[in-house]
């Protein structure tokens, strides 16, 4: 093996889009000697990062796929998961953070916390993963990382304190000043790979000494060994600083802060350092699958590599060779040759190909170690399933997956496009559980379903160019939903006693409004009106029934159907008879339940200079939008609101031109709210009139 | 309980008796203690009076983070809930939601000039009518008679009544003869009520130094719960 597990480290990068993220793992492959020459992202010499290796993102400069990369570091391992920025695709992102230990939230020295940061630091914040706080560009004008720390205790909330400080900013950055060596860094040499340290200069004496003792007093609290030292002024040794570091930030109750600039080639070095030093190893982090067979119930996996394997396939890639999939081993180990079960399609499998992934080269290895990040050739998987050993049956808990909010009809252009684009469907829909696609049978058009307008564009795009499929599109529809507003009775039967065999059954209850759930079955017959074997019957034509509603078609959510009466027939009742008698019982009761739409709400923040605030008020208020709040800071403002997804369409665009570029959102879903009645008749109409339009063909 | 019975018993409406039927358009009141009595508590109290008679209400706070107002807003609709047996609570409370906006500004870097571009902004521009604005945490050391001047003028120009909280030192004298905090004696003839809040032995005391043109005037019925910071009859 010859990994030494306390040595390994499984980090992210996560970080508010353009915050230099795909920079920063670029310098990081650089100075760990995996690439040799530092490409820009979107470079003037038309190579482009290593980490975005699809053509797409190239062209686009933002980071879609993330893909793990292993480097060595001193004699460290670390596991580089590259997550992607965008909100749309906050899926990708926390499927990375469920298998990272550790992450480095990556902060813009002149922007700082910004609207992503937030949404970014929640989803750490839920995975409770440790982190270090590094604020980038600190080359540019205007940068300031003491505001930045400031904004991470009152935005996030987070105990940060600095761990360096900068020597000089904007264009005259030189390098920084370590405050646990009280040492200043140089980054010397071409693309700053060879570190200089020297005395503090003279002008930044007394800041570094006031950063410093912050920094004590700050860590006094997770070291009793280091508060009695700085009590009694005796000298702290390096080694017990670091110390209280790492154990504050592991128990996430500190984030240290450190600075550089990625493009600059300054401060990378040290970050890693601080990696190695502060964030935790595989061993240090609680790790839960449920046990399938013991009714779920919880268990702690031990970082042993002669425990039974249970591993997690988080990511899914078609690569050159076939499917590839990124799995993170928990528990055991890995080695090529074993037989292995997944849990979810209880299929055993053998591990065949086995390799360790850089960017998009890759090396083959014949075992993987309990912690370690690898991947896996020709499984028949998909993303989020378990692996295991030793006759377990365990699953990682599932991962969060929210539901798609909006689709799209899909045309293809041409039969050799059709092929493709059934190909390419089945891939995307692997990869990634937020993006679905179906045949709607009544138009018989393709939809694809997903989080977004970005989100679904994408894998539009990726269509063209990864499979030539040529497709139209429809006009993006929101995920609506139908729901009751008061309790309504019904007394239904069903009969058809004319020739044949007949059928029968009868069925009585009330519908009601039912707030902690989508759907629920009560059944309340006393006596057996009904007989036991055709209660389910009824459970199962009631569930038919809500697939659509009679307003416009969309799934009913949020009601209870409960059943309290009915009647049977010695020979003609039957399985179906009830569950037709169910149906007609819901239909006849439906109307009369006061029914309305539900439609997608969305938890949007803007945010941008405070001089247009008024347009983004406006913006939001012409779109039914609900302004919850806003915060301002001098020259920036953020607002945060909550507006229906189908005002949102194209929101991008009109924000640019409303503040000349400067400002931007990010939303996400947050819940599904009662549509104005205005707008509900209009939908009503229009679905009355497809309706007519179809049945007239 | 239905709203219309919680509104009609609130003790917010004793609150307002006292002071000859609460704030109107353009007028402005100060509740004032030292930190830590309850002065949030109270003005979030006379915001949700507001909200539930779906009046429109902006608050504006300089120090906490909008997350902590919310969860103020909170913890006190709940207890509201609790005692009063409030029936269909959740629909009430989204529905008050939509009434209510935050806002949070950091004093050291927005002039007041700024602020009232911003709530011109909110209200024009947002199509947010308020009736009232609740102003909790602002320094009332940097405040002058300008600038409450403005402040009024533009709550009359818009129409809302405005309530701040004033915070006083512990460790010195702070309150005049009349029972006006010192650093509001410059302006006191701009400020239409004063309100103070004094710790007592088991509750909490509500006092009105000022009402409009009168000093002292009667003692106010009211006190809060020092557990709950709820004002009781």
């Amino acid at each position: 093996m010859g990994i030494d597990i306390t040595k390994m480290r499984n980090i992210g990068i996560s970080a508010h889009i353009d915050s230099g993220k795909t920079t920063l793992s670029e310098r990081i492959l650089f100075y760990c000697d995996k690439i040799h020459a530092i490409h820009e992202v979107r470079g003037k010499d038309g190579v482009g990062a290593t980490m975005d290796h699809m053509e797409l993102e190239r062209e686009r400069g933002i980071t879609i796929q993330s893909a793990a990369t292993q480097v060595e570091w001193k004699d460290y391992t670390i596991n580089l998961i590259d997550t992607p920025g965008h909100v749309d695709f906050t899926i990708e992102v926390e499927r990375s953070l469920r298998v990272l230990d550790g992450a480095i939230l990556v902060l813009c020295a002149v922007g700082g916390v910004q609207s992503q940061s937030i949404t970014v630091d929640r989803q750490l914040k839920r995975y409770h993963v440790p982190r270090i706080a590094f604020v980038n560009k600190c080359d540019r004008t205007g940068a300031n990382p003491f505001k930045v720390r400031l904004q991470l205790r009152e935005k996030l909330g987070l105990n940060a304190v600095m761990i360096q400080i900068p020597i000089g900013l904007e264009d005259k950055l030189e390098g920084l000043v370590d405050l646990i060596t009280m040492k200043a860094v140089y980054f010397d040499g071409d693309s700053g790979t060879e570190l200089r340290y020297a005395e503090i200069p003279p002008h930044l004496k007394g800041d570094a000494e006031k950063y410093r003792e912050e920094l004590i007093d700050a860590v006094s609290l997770f070291s009793d060994e280091l508060a009695e030292k700085f009590l009694g002024g005796e000298d702290i040794s390096e080694d017990l600083i670091h110390q209280a570091i790492r154990k504050g930030t592991l128990a996430e109750q500190f984030v240290p802060v450190m600075i550089g600039s990625a493009y600059k080639n300054k401060g990378i070095q040290t970050l890693l350092d601080g990696v190695s030093n502060y964030l935790p190893n595989p061993t240090e982090v609680k790790n839960y699958a449920l046990d399938l067979d013991h009714g779920e119930e919880r268990k702690e996996l031990i970082s042993d590599e002669k425990s039974p394997t249970v591993a997690l396939g988080f990511k899914l890639e078609d690569g050159q060779y076939g499917q590839l999939t990124y799995v993170r081993i928990y528990q055991g180990s890995l080695k090529k040759g074993e037989e292995l079960i997944n849990t979810r399609a209880r299929k055993k499998f053998k591990v065949g190909r086995l390799v360790r992934m850089h960017s998009n080269d890759m090396e083959d290895i014949t075992e993987g170690a309990p912690g370690d990040i690898v991947a896996l050739f020709g499984v028949e998987c998909a993303s989020g399933d378990t692996f295991c050993g030793g006759g377990l049956n365990y699953a990682m808990s599932s991962m969060y997956v929210p539901e798609p909010v909006i689709s799209l009809a899909i045309n293809p252009t041409d039969k050799k496009s059709a092929d493709q684009m059934a190909k390419a469907l089945n891939r995307f829909t692997k990869e990634d559980p937020t993006f679905r696609t179906f045949v709607d049978q009544e138009s018989n058009q393709t939809i694809i379903q997903g989080m977004g307008e970005l989100h679904l564009e994408v894998y539009i795009e990726r269509m063209r160019r990864e499979y030539k499929c040529e497709v139209e599109t429809g006009m993006p529809q929101v995920a609506y939903r139908e729901a009751i507003q008061q309790r309504s009775d019904f007394n239904y039967t069903h009969k058809k006693q004319t020739g044949g065999s007949g059928q029968y059954g009868r069925v009585a209850g009330y519908m009601e409004p039912y707030g902690d759930g989508d759907y629920e079955f009560v059944d309340n017959i006393k006596g057996g009106s009904i007989p036991n074997e055709f209660i389910s019957s009824c459970d199962k034509g009631f569930k038919e029934a809500v697939k659509r509603g009679s307003l416009i078609g969309f799934p009913i959510v949020n009601i209870r159907c409960l059943i309290n009466d009915g009647a049977s027939h010695p020979v003609d009742s039957s399985d179906i008879a009830f569950q037709l008698a169910a149906i007609g019982a819901f239909r006849e009761a439906y109307n009369k339940a006061k029914p309305c739409i539900l439609e997608p709400i969305m938890k949007v923040a803007v945010e941008g200079p405070t001089e247009f605030q008024g347009n983004i008020y406006a913006s939001i208020n012409q779109r039914r939008g609900i302004i919850s709040a806003s915060t301002e800071d001098g020259t920036f403002s953020r607002v945060e609101a909550e507006v229906p997804l189908s005002e949102m369409f194209g929101y991008s665009t009109v924000l640019r031109s409303l503040t000349q570029g400067k400002a931007e959102f990010s939303m996400e879903f947050e819940k599904y709210g009662k549509v104005p009645t205005s707008i509900s008749e209009a939908l009503v109409k229009e679905y009355e009139e497809k309706r007519r339009k179809e049945q007239g063909r | 309980m239905v709203k219309q019975e919680l509104i009609q018993r609130s003790p917010v409406r004793i609150f307002e008796k006292s002071i000859h039927g609460g704030l109107g358009a353009g007028e402005v009141g100060i509740i004032s203690s030292q930190s830590g009595i309850g002065k949030t508590s109270v003005l979030v109290q006379i915001a949700l009076d507001k909200l539930l008679q779906t009046k429109k209400v902006i608050h504006v706070s300089f120090t906490q983070h909008t997350d902590y107002v919310l969860a103020w807003y909170e913890d006190i609709f709940d207890e509201f809930v609790k005692k009063k047996n409030l029936e269909n609570s959740r629909e009430v409370k989204n529905e008050l939601i939509k009434n209510r906006v935050l806002m949070n500004f950091n004093q050291d870097g927005v002039t007041g000039e700024q602020i009232l571009k911003s709530l011109r902004a909110m209200i024009v521009d947002g199509g947010f009518n308020a009736d009232a604005l609740i102003i909790d945490g602002f320094d009332f050391n940097r405040m002058s008679r300008e600038r409450i001047a403005g402040a009024k003028e533009f709550a009359k120009e818009l129409g809302f009544s405005v309530w701040y909280s004033c915070t006083v030192k512990s460790d010195a004298p702070a309150y005049d003869k009349k029972g006006i905090p010192l650093v509001v004696t410059d302006f006191v003839d701009l400020v239409d009520v004063v309100i103070v809040l004094e710790p007592r032995q088991d509750h909490i005391a509500l006092t009105v130094s000022k009402d409009r043109d009168t000093y002292n005037p009667e003692h106010m019925d009211l006190k809060l719960d020092p557990k709950t910071l709820l004002i009781l009859t």
